[in-house]
């Protein structure tokens, strides 16, 4: 897809400035890919920002670096303060990471892209786009790009309407499917800002929960549980979809328990600076709803 | 060279399905991989790259080594090996290479691999040659090629009317004992498209790039994810565990399982008390590229890579082995 030149040449420009100015150490942002497209870029010298571009090739969430730069480089130093490039729907990230104590305020600096959509893997406009309803970043320091006019769609939930029609049996049967051509290789979580557990539980040398083997019950029980560890906290930017070699569509999942925390407690992750309501807010009886 | 039709080859992989494991490129909702197959209607005979190698049947994801039962206090172990033999069809020139880079680790030193070398010993290879290079491919710069067949048992080249046979060893010569040969009708299809090669840059000269900040530029937007490595013909990494499958009163059932592993992975070089000596991202992309150009010809011999491109494709932060090749050349 073409470079948006004026918004590049916007990044750059706060780019510079704010290593310029040492107000940051480091700017992460988007670069050309020479297989075509974009992808993640970090600049540390002013020299360079003109490495940085916008195009809709940038979908990826970048806030998920974040979790590298909370630990200084070098003992004793502080950590870096870092600026990140984020769409509307990656700013969403920066909500429920601070909610969470994972990142400082003082130390990220976010250039938000007023975005009009990225593409995903095909081509065509990513399916995140279709059903976004922010379209200017919820958080950000300098905002690149004017707002469209377009007003925000509602979200139908149209996609998950696929899997609601199929009764248990089948749609246990779907899953299982979709779970025996997973290769086991934590692409999904990996990408994931919201997944930042120094040991992950399925990954645990001792096989508490679940064991190494690469067999559709590990990962049946892998995927499930990422998926309600996320609820509530995931932002729906779909990045797990998007790196996943053999195209799991995890965002149905996640997609599902994001409906069902919003229709019990009016909670979408990330809106604002709170924690996901389903660990800490019990129903009128006392009870967890 | 042999020649044979579709409908010949068909016949001859059905008996074959009947008599051996029979593994061959198949189409999983719209993704090429191999996978066990019991009849030639599962099977492609015109796809591309599969996008996982076929190493996953020599050293499989998942490996039973041993069985352990403990009644009272009597304990049981028993190995678990399939013994029937078992043929991959319609691999590509990239993965019998792949294989052959393994080989030099796992049959080649002293002691062999014994579970490798059964898969090994049980195991031929069909090869089907490719009719161009796909995308990321760069095996001809690996010292393989789209035709090659040096490290199969067979090679079969696709024809205008059918398909050429060429057994390469005595394996393959015996497999293709029940195939319905036939007049040769036309020639090979020729190959008709090939990628510019990718500069090899020797072992020696990786050494002194070592602090070099291009590990930096290209480990940082690494994930940490295992794509790569599980793609990829010749990684080879494993880790072997031990789970509880059953217990009952006075009974206990234990499985020995070895499964993949992936030195890009964040715990993998983790050690006891926690010490991490590849803590970062860019510790750990590095380390997969020496492995594969420095420490594993240095130490077993072949290079750790073949170019099936597989990994340039899968990864989803473009992090490029040829690009990265590329850089080391410039700067060695």
């Amino acid at each position: 897809m073409p470079i948006n030149e004026p918004l590049t040449q916007q990044i750059r420009e706060h780019a510079r400035q704010l290593l310029e100015s040492e107000r940051v150490d480091c700017v992460i942002g988007y670069e050309a890919s020479p297989r075509g497209g974009a992808r993640p870029a970090f600049v540390y010298d002013p020299a360079e920002v003109d490495r940085l571009i916008w195009s809709p090739d940038c979908v990826h969430n970048l806030t998920t670096y974040l979790h590298d730069k909370k630990k200084p480089r070098k003992r004793g130093e502080e950590p870096p303060r870092v600026a990140v490039v984020v769409k509307p729907c990656d700013s969403r990230t920066l909500n429920v990471l601070l909610a969470e104590r994972q990142i400082e305020r003082e130390r990220v600096v976010a250039i938000g892209v007023a975005c009009e959509g990225v593409v995903g893997k095909d081509g065509q406009p990513a399916a995140k786009c279709g059903r976004c309803t922010d379209r200017t970043p919820v958080v950000y320091d300098v905002l690149v790009g004017e707002p469209p006019e377009a007003p925000p769609v509602e979200d139908d939930w149209s996609d998950l309407a696929r899997i609601e029609e199929m009764p248990p049996a089948e749609r246990l049967a779907f899953w299982l499917r979709e779970f025996d051509r997973c290769i086991r290789c934590y692409a999904c979580r990996q990408v994931c800002p919201g997944c930042y557990c120094t040991i992950c539980m399925f990954e645990r040398d001792d096989g508490l929960w679940v064991d190494a083997a690469i067999d559709v019950p590990q990962k049946h029980i892998f995927h499930l549980g990422r998926a309600l560890h996320l609820a509530g906290r995931c932002v729906e930017c779909d990045e797990c979809e998007r790196v996943c070699p053999m195209d799991l569509p995890l965002s149905l999942l996640n997609r599902l328990l994001v409906r069902e925390v919003e229709a019990l407690y009016g909670h979408r992750a990330g809106r604002e600076e709170t924690l996901t309501p389903l660990l800490f807010e019990l129903g009128p009886e006392g009870s967890p709803i | 060279m042999r020649f044979t039709t579709l409908d010949g080859l068909r016949r001859w992989l059905d008996k074959l399905a009947e008599e051996v494991d029979l593994v061959a490129p198949t189409d999983v909702d719209g993704h090429v991989l191999y996978r066990p197959v019991t009849g030639s209607d599962q099977i492609l005979f015109d796809y591309e790259r599969p996008e996982l190698s076929a190493k996953d049947f020599l050293l499989p994801a998942t490996e039973v080594l041993l069985r352990i039962e403990q009644k009272g206090k009597e304990v049981a172990l028993e190995e678990v090996l399939p013994d029937r033999k078992q043929v991959l069809f319609g691999i590509r020139p990239c993965d019998a290479h792949g294989i052959a880079v393994i080989d030099a680790l796992f049959l080649e030193q002293d002691p062999p691999d014994r579970y490798y070398r059964h898969h090994r010993e049980r195991t031929v290879l069909v090869g089907m040659a490719c009719t161009r290079m796909w995308d990321g491919c760069f095996c001809t710069s690996m010292g393989g090629g789209p035709t090659d067949a040096t490290h199969l048992d067979v090679l079969i080249r696709p024809g205008e009317e059918g398909y050429f046979l060429q057994p390469v060893t005595p394996k393959g010569v015996a497999i293709l004992e029940g195939l319905p040969v036939e007049e040769p009708k036309g020639e090979p299809l020729p190959v008709e498209e090939y990628n510019e090669p990718v500069p090899v840059v020797p072992p020696e000269k990786w050494r002194p790039l070592f602090n070099d900040r291009i590990w930096m530029r290209h480990g940082e937007r690494c994930l940490s994810c295992r794509i790569c490595t599980y793609v990829c013909p010749t990684c080879r990494c494993f880790d072997v565990t031990d789970r509880v499958v059953d217990v009952q009163p006075g009974l206990t059932r234990i499985e020995r399982i070895r499964v993949w592993d992936a030195c890009t992975s964040p715990n993998y070089r983790r050690v006891a008390g926690g010490h991490n000596p590849r803590p970062t991202k860019p510790d750990r992309l590095r380390n997969r590229f020496y492995c594969k150009f420095c420490y594993y010809p240095e130490d077993f011999g072949p290079l750790g890579c073949v170019g099936c491109g597989r990994c340039i494709v899968a990864c989803p932060v473009d992090i490029d082995i040829t690009e990265v090749m590329q850089v080391v050349a410039k700067r060695a």
